[in-house]
């Protein structure tokens, strides 16, 4: 399912995005758009590396990969200083959980004082999902991961709702924007802020979707059904993009 | 004239691990440049005994699978230093490795225990929880973009610096960050304090007996690291002469005042990236995050690779050699695939 993933998240990056990536299946988005319909798009990531040409999947968000042909090498703070400046167009996340208006937790399952997990954290997660004009996530569709409000916000969406960014002081206009899972397509109602299905992925049906979602789902009235990979997408990802399979092997034990 | 006051609108409840201060440190380096132009050349073992101590605030350059010095986290863990608090944003084996060893007391946390694409080794995870909820590790919370920002902070000799990020997280409740109102626009921005380290150790690829030292690729957080510590380890791929520093000063990173030692070290940075010299050793962070699977294996591990070796370049032939070294620069260079 990670395939699939990562090709219905690569069709929604245009020719010339500016997009910040996080490790894993935003990296393998990337790289198939680049190597698909947008070979002029600008990676960026946050160890030092603008706009590489990626010639093979990056094995993190600073090993050479991501600065291989690049346009210009720098230091982190010059990355984090051109999210500031307004020149990130997109921010590009995966997280461990998620919630209805957007917001994502990689830090602690439970309570922060007694945890039951502890996950990595922020990486550069939450400037990017603040900084950046408009976030994506990336995130497997299950009711654990989908829930009514995380148990930490790292990286914060629309926090509890309308104009709630902009009252904690972050730049206005940024905020998340389209979410991709293994069974759904969806963005976020501009009113409400609250996420909302927009496409429902190939043999997935609304019931599978609602099932797995542990809060209430707007649903889109123009809801479509995502076209299924093409061969091509599926050759380049597995073949040029991700032969040793490193991020793609990770669907059958993925186990957070 | 009524005092005015810029009001602290909130704060986090996080702690600040390193008390170092602008105007110590600037009293420090007032000393320390009389070295700038002395040889500074020693072996790693010297190099770590002689400046980093326990209980020291250590800065460690490279991030996440790049030009990390694994010769000098190796050889802390055998000289068993202890409670050392670590700037952590973005750490990966380096991090990994002195916590299992035992070496860690405080951390700023930006990412831990994670190996990105490879996933987090499960021993790691483990203490890293116990250690964290019974308050046997010190935690404050930040990100990457605040980690970058604090060491800057301190390269460029002020107590804090004012960002855009944090606002809305809960890692800000947990952090030492404060969010004021800025006295010129009028809007809220956070203010994350300097990190002045005690130490900090950063691999390049060559650098002169003095330490004026060149880097390629990603920068990481280096440029700040090396400028805001009381005491800086360089290790070294090679050891080349001050002329050939001047023929490409554009190129030098870290000029010499920074400096108190220089380690050659070639392959210093493995399993980890070398920019333009060898990739990432994918096949041995597999070893290692099975290995970290269970503490038995774990042990196992930092005995064939760590303890069981006296130096780097023993270590080299326990994960393949010259064969290996040689198979992960035709990786770097897009020879084999």
């Amino acid at each position: 399912m990670i395939e699939l993933m990562a090709i219905v998240a690569s069709r929604e990056i245009e020719d010339r995005a500016i997009i910040y990536i996080g490790t894993g299946i935003p990296m393998l988005a990337a790289s198939l758009a680049q190597n698909m319909h947008a070979p002029n798009i600008v990676p960026v990531f946050e160890a030092g590396g603008i706009a590489p040409q990626m010639p093979t999947l990056p094995l993190s968000v600073g090993c050479s990969r991501t600065t291989y042909r690049a346009i210009r090498t720098c230091d982190m703070p010059e990355i984090f200083e051109m999210a500031q400046l307004g020149i990130a167009h997109y921010g590009f996340l995966g997280g461990a959980q998620v919630d209805q208006y957007g917001n994502i937790n990689s830090t602690v399952k439970g309570r922060y004082e007694a945890p039951t997990v502890r996950w990595p954290g922020s990486g550069g997660a939450n400037a990017f999902g603040s900084l950046c004009w408009r976030t994506m996530i990336i995130i497997n569709h299950e009711k654990r991961r989908f829930v009514e409000k995380v148990d930490f916000i790292t990286t914060p969406g629309y926090i509890d709702g309308p104009g709630a960014r902009e009252k904690a002081g972050l730049p206005p206009g940024t905020g998340p924007y389209k979410v991709f899972t293994d069974k759904a397509l969806l963005d976020f109602e501009e009113k409400t802020k609250r996420m909302r299905l927009i496409g429902l992925l190939p043999g997935v049906t609304l019931d599978d979707v609602m099932e797995n979602t542990g809060f209430e789902l707007l649903i889109s009235d123009t809801l479509k059904k995502v076209p299924p990979p093409t061969k091509e997408e599926l050759k380049v990802l597995r073949e040029k993009v991700d032969p040793h399979r490193i991020v793609l092997s990770r669907g059958d034990k993925e186990s957070q | 004239m009524a005092k005015k006051v810029i009001e602290i609108l909130e704060e986090g409840s996080g702690k600040i691990f390193s008390k170092i201060t602008p105007n110590e440190f600037r009293e420090h380096m007032r000393e320390k440049v009389k070295n700038a132009w002395r040889d500074k050349r020693m072996d790693i073992k010297t190099a770590i005994g002689q400046f980093v101590h326990d209980g020291d605030y250590l800065t460690m350059g490279g991030v996440s699978f790049i030009r990390l010095s694994m010769v000098a986290v190796h050889e802390i863990i055998r000289q068993k230093k202890k409670n050392l608090n670590l700037a952590a944003g973005t750490r990966t084996y380096d991090f990994n490795l002195l916590l299992d060893a035992g070496c860690v007391k405080n951390i700023d946390c930006g990412y831990i225990t994670g190996m990105e694409i490879f996933g987090i080794p499960y021993v790691t995870r483990k203490r890293a929880e116990r250690m964290i909820t019974s308050g046997e590790m010190g935690i404050s919370e930040y990100d990457n973009a605040s980690m970058a920002f604090r060491h800057k902070a301190a390269a460029m000799g002020i107590p804090f610096l004012p960002i855009r990020n944090m606002m809305g997280a809960d890692g800000f409740k947990h952090s030492a960050a404060k969010k004021i109102r800025c006295p010129f626009t009028g809007e809220e921005v956070i203010l994350v304090p300097a990190i002045y380290a005690d130490v900090c150790i950063i691999h390049v690829h060559r650098c002169d007996i003095y330490g004026n030292s060149q880097i390629e690729g990603a920068l990481n957080e280096d440029l700040g690291k090396s400028k805001s510590a009381k005491r800086l380890i360089i290790t070294t791929e090679r050891i080349i002469d001050t002329e050939e520093i001047r023929l490409s000063p554009d190129r030098t990173l870290i000029p010499c005042f920074y400096v108190d030692a220089v380690v050659e070290i070639p392959y210093g940075a493995h399993p980890t990236n070398m920019p333009g010299m060898y990739y990432v050793d994918i096949n041995h962070m597999k070893e290692y995050i099975s290995a970290a699977r269970d503490q038995a294996g774990l042990e196992k591990y930092y005995n064939k690779h760590i303890f069981g070796v006296e130096h780097f370049k023993e270590y080299l032939k326990t994960i393949g050699g010259k064969k290996k070294l040689k198979y992960l620069e035709d990786l770097e260079h897009l020879r084999v695939r």
